[in-house]
């Protein structure tokens, strides 16, 4: 079979498989009993193994059929959660990745076996015996009576998911003086037709009591979805002997145990699946369970519908999305960015054109405004991926540097669900990472000095995404010891990076941003994590080359929080258009705070730079007509008119000669061919046809 | 160095036939910069357009007009009179821009006087033009052509993509 065709779909699907493993694997560390995560895990697995083998990677296979195994024998409570296990876990997870990986790069898997890593799996499993939780289901099928003699220790009928509704039947059987019995009745192994014999027990029970709940529930076993055995409530009249007797009448009934119940020890809870999941899906029938949509919820569904949304719960249930090629989208983005275009051009023809007495046509621009803006609002969106599938590798990053900095961390994470552009989503990572090692590595303080400052063990490090207006804001905030500013300074100047002189009269912010010039480090010491000098230039570069702009504060000994601003989309803009002598050009508005009228009496001039005093402000002046190197014709000789900008803390007047007002562009390159104009991001075309370059307000700060 | 896009017509004949003439002939697009006239290889030739509005940029080599905008793309413009070291474009009527395509950096404007004809060359016809030649301006021709009796020489556009030392 020839299945290159699939292999897009296969890394597509394997890499979120991954992801959810490592999320629900560091769950599973922190709350090792939640049954519900131990069948997420399973199923991850398991889907894996099958996909891996329907591709013919046989060493992927063969790794993830002895992790599911593994699994397997967890849900089946037959091995406890090990720390060291999950260590194991979490290095096959590392194996798989750079399995898919190779099949990224090559279509192969490679040659690596992974030997160590089955036999560190095959351990956990061999080892399985000192746990006492239960027996394998094949055990409780050749030894139920084993299980009797052993009494209280094998109840199952007390595990199972009861609603409110049966447990109301159950007591007003119990009210009404009859009998309440649990009945777990064993299939012979070698039996064949399971089902039927199933229904035969049903129907013998049925004849002597009401079957009130059964698990699996009846659709289950009628469709054959168990294992050997299964559990039946029933209330009866007749004695628990006379119950079990017709139970085992059946041919191909190993045995029947059972015993009156208190029906005031039932409770309608979560804790359902812990004793469905060993008898619904073992190792042996696992391809039955595979295809299920929302697998959690199935197993009580039928018995218990009223159950089923809150088992739901935060998990997702399959999404109905279609694949598209971002190709797609960029072309989609553009067919709206040229209708932008010729929008903006009608609305210019209209207004030169005033007759006054064609109404109709401006008000159907006005409407082909509305309409070409909802447009590009919607492609937008459609581009728009929530920054979950970058952020969502960090909770794994944090525990790994956990245990390589040997430092306590909490991790906590927010705003998962923030979407941003599905360009600029996959470029973040890398930023954010070292964001996140710093604040572990040089942020988070050691144990001693947290103690000695009175702070928890644990160091908080905190991922925050948010919206705010027209912009994305991700923010990474620890309450560690925050940067030393007199260690930036000593180290900017031994670094060569500042004279002493500069450094002595920078301002504390000024000193900060020293940390984002290249080869700068102040980590006394270099780890693998950080601390290389290389990272804040990096992330500063890589954040601006996405347009957005990054910021820290930090207060010495209490914590530093960095601060990534992005806007929401690159391609389209509102833009303040503006006339420098007798050149148009575009400045984003995000930049701009306020457009001020200046008095040519008001600038000062402070170490021989042009600044204004705005309310309270000293703001200098940049002449944009001197930085593109032309004249400026301003309209008053005797006052200027100024564009506050602001980036971060940082603010400055642009000087202007014209506003044109405010417009939505669509940002084109310039092409390859105009080598990169440090101030100039882009271009756009007016509604007249011309061009008009656009401003990077930033760039000029 | 960015090399040009080429598909040439080649009038091959189908047979094959060792002692039939094989033909090739290039087109080329005749302009005129002042009083000289240089031929453009037609197959690197997009479009040609009227002068337009050219938005400057600033702080760019003085031979890279701007950009001007065709049909929603915003195309780079380079004067080739200041490119081969010839005096500052004057625009009139005849002025034209040559849109050219190029591979690697998309589609490029090109200033010229005048657009004049398109004429067919045969390869015979082409004399190779060395580069060690003394005059400056023959590092910007890749050979002469011969057409009834004239002689035109074809522009090497490579040249455009150069940087000026």
């Amino acid at each position: 079979m020839d299945v290159s065709q699939y292999l897009e779909i296969f890394l597509d699907e394997t890499n979120e498989h991954l992801q959810n493993l490592n999320t629900q694997i560091l769950d599973l560390e922190q709350d090792p009993e939640n049954s519900d995560t131990v069948n997420e895990i399973f199923r991850a697995a398991h889907s894996l193994k099958g996909m891996a083998g329907t591709m013919g990677y046989k060493r992927m296979q063969n790794l993830t059929h002895d992790m599911e195994n593994v699994f397997s024998e967890v849900r089946n409570g037959n091995i406890k959660v090990q720390p060291e296990m999950i260590d194991v876990l979490f290095q096959c997870l590392d194996a798989l990745q750079e399995y898919t990986d190779n099949i990224k790069n090559t279509a192969d898997e490679g040659t690596n076996e992974n030997e160590p890593l089955i036999r560190q799996l095959n351990d956990i499993l061999n080892n399985k015996g000192m746990t006492p939780a239960g027996s394998a289901p094949a055990p409780a099928a050749e030894a139920p009576a084993e299980e009797k003699a052993e009494g209280s220790s094998e109840t199952p009928w007390y595990d199972i998911a009861y609603d409110e509704s049966q447990i109301s039947i159950l007591s007003e059987g119990v009210k009404q003086g009859r009998k309440v019995y649990g009945i777990k009745v064993s299939v012979d192994p070698s039996c064949v037709l399971k089902a039927a014999r199933a229904f035969l027990v049903v129907k013998a029970i049925e004849e002597k009591g009401d079957l009130i709940v059964s698990n699996p529930n009846s659709q289950d076993l009628e469709d054959e979805k168990f294992e050997s055995d299964f559990t039946l409530i029933v209330i009866s009249d007749e004695s628990l002997e006379n119950l079990i007797a017709a139970a085992e009448s059946v041919s191909e009934i190993s045995g029947a145990v059972g015993e009156e119940m208190d029906v005031a020890k039932l409770h309608p809870t979560e804790d359902s699946v812990e004793a469905e999941a060993p008898e619904e899906a073992a190792p042996a029938a696992p391809a039955q369970e595979a295809p299920k949509a929302v697998p959690a919820a199935t197993p009580a569904a039928g018995a218990a519908p009223a159950k089923a949304p809150e088992k739901k719960a935060g998990k997702p249930v399959v999404n109905r999305t279609v694949r598209v090629d971002i190709e797609k989208l960029d072309s989609l983005m553009n067919l709206v960015s040229e209708l932008i275009t010729a929008k903006n051009s009608l609305v210019s023809a209209a207004s030169t054109t005033s007759d006054g007495n064609n109404q109709t046509f401006n008000e159907q621009i006005e409407y082909l405004e509305s309409v070409t803006s909802n447009l590009h609002e919607s492609v937008m969106k459609v581009r728009m991926v929530p920054i979950e599938s970058t952020v969502n590798k960090f909770p794994r990053m944090i525990r790994d540097l956990q245990k390589s900095l040997g430092k306590k961390l909490d991790f906590y994470m927010t705003g998962e669900e923030t979407e941003l552009d599905r360009t600029v989503v996959d470029e973040i990572g890398d930023p954010i990472m070292h964001l996140l090692r710093n604040s572990a590595d040089h942020g988070i303080e050691s144990a001693e000095i947290r103690a000695q400052r009175g702070k928890p063990e644990a160091g908080s490090i905190y991922l925050d995404a948010y919206q705010d207006g027209n912009n994305v804001i991700i923010e990474v905030r620890d309450d560690g010891n925050g940067i030393d500013i007199e260690a930036v300074r000593a180290k900017g100047i031994e670094r060569g990076v500042v004279t002493p002189e500069q450094a002595a009269s920078m301002s504390d912010k000024e000193v900060i941003n020293l940390l984002f010039n290249a080869g700068f480090s102040t980590a006394k010491k270099v780890t693998d994590v950080s601390g290389r000098g290389v990272g804040l230039d990096v992330v500063k570069s890589k954040i601006e080359s996405l347009s957005g702009e990054v910021d820290v504060k930090s207060q010495l000994g209490v914590g530093s929080t960095w601060t990534i601003r992005l806007p929401l989309t690159l391609a389209i803009i509102q833009a303040l258009m503006v006339v420098v002598g007798g050149e148009k050009y575009a400045i984003s508005l995000g930049s701009i705070q306020t457009i001020e009228t200046i008095e040519k009496s008001d600038i000062k001039l402070v170490q021989n730079e042009e600044v204004i005093n705005l309310r309270g402000t000293v703001i200098p002046l940049i002449r944009l007509n001197e930085v593109i190197e032309t004249e400026s014709h301003p309209i008053d000789d005797n006052s200027l008119i100024v564009v506050i900008v602001k980036k971060g803390d940082k603010m400055a007047g642009l000087v202007i000669d014209e506003l044109i007002g405010q417009q939505e562009i669509v940002i084109k390159p310039l092409g390859k061919y105009v080598k990169q104009v440090k101030f100039i991001t882009g271009a756009t075309i007016l509604g007249d046809g011309e061009v008009a370059l656009i401003f990077d307000a930033n760039t000029l700060l | 160095m960015d090399q040009l896009s080429k598909n040439n017509n080649l009038n091959l004949p189908e047979d094959g036939d060792e002692t039939k003439i094989v033909d090739v002939t290039f087109q080329y697009i005749v302009i005129r910069l002042g009083d000289e006239q240089y031929g453009i290889d037609i197959s690197y030739v997009n479009n040609i357009v009227r002068m337009q509005r050219i938005t400057r940029i600033p702080k760019v080599a003085d031979y890279l007009k701007g950009v001007i905008n065709l049909r929603g793309e915003v195309l780079p413009v380079v004067s080739l009179r200041l490119k081969m070291g010839l005096d500052e474009d004057v625009y009139d009527k005849a002025t034209r821009i040559i849109i050219l395509k190029t591979e690697n950096e998309g589609q490029i404007g090109i200033l010229v006087d005048e657009v004049k004809e398109v004429v067919t060359l045969s390869e015979k016809s082409i004399e190779k033009v060395s580069h060690d030649s003394k005059s400056e301006r023959t590092n910007f021709l890749s050979g002469v052509g011969k057409n009834n009796g004239e002689l035109i020489s074809i522009l090497d556009l490579n040249m455009i993509s150069l940087e000026d030392n």
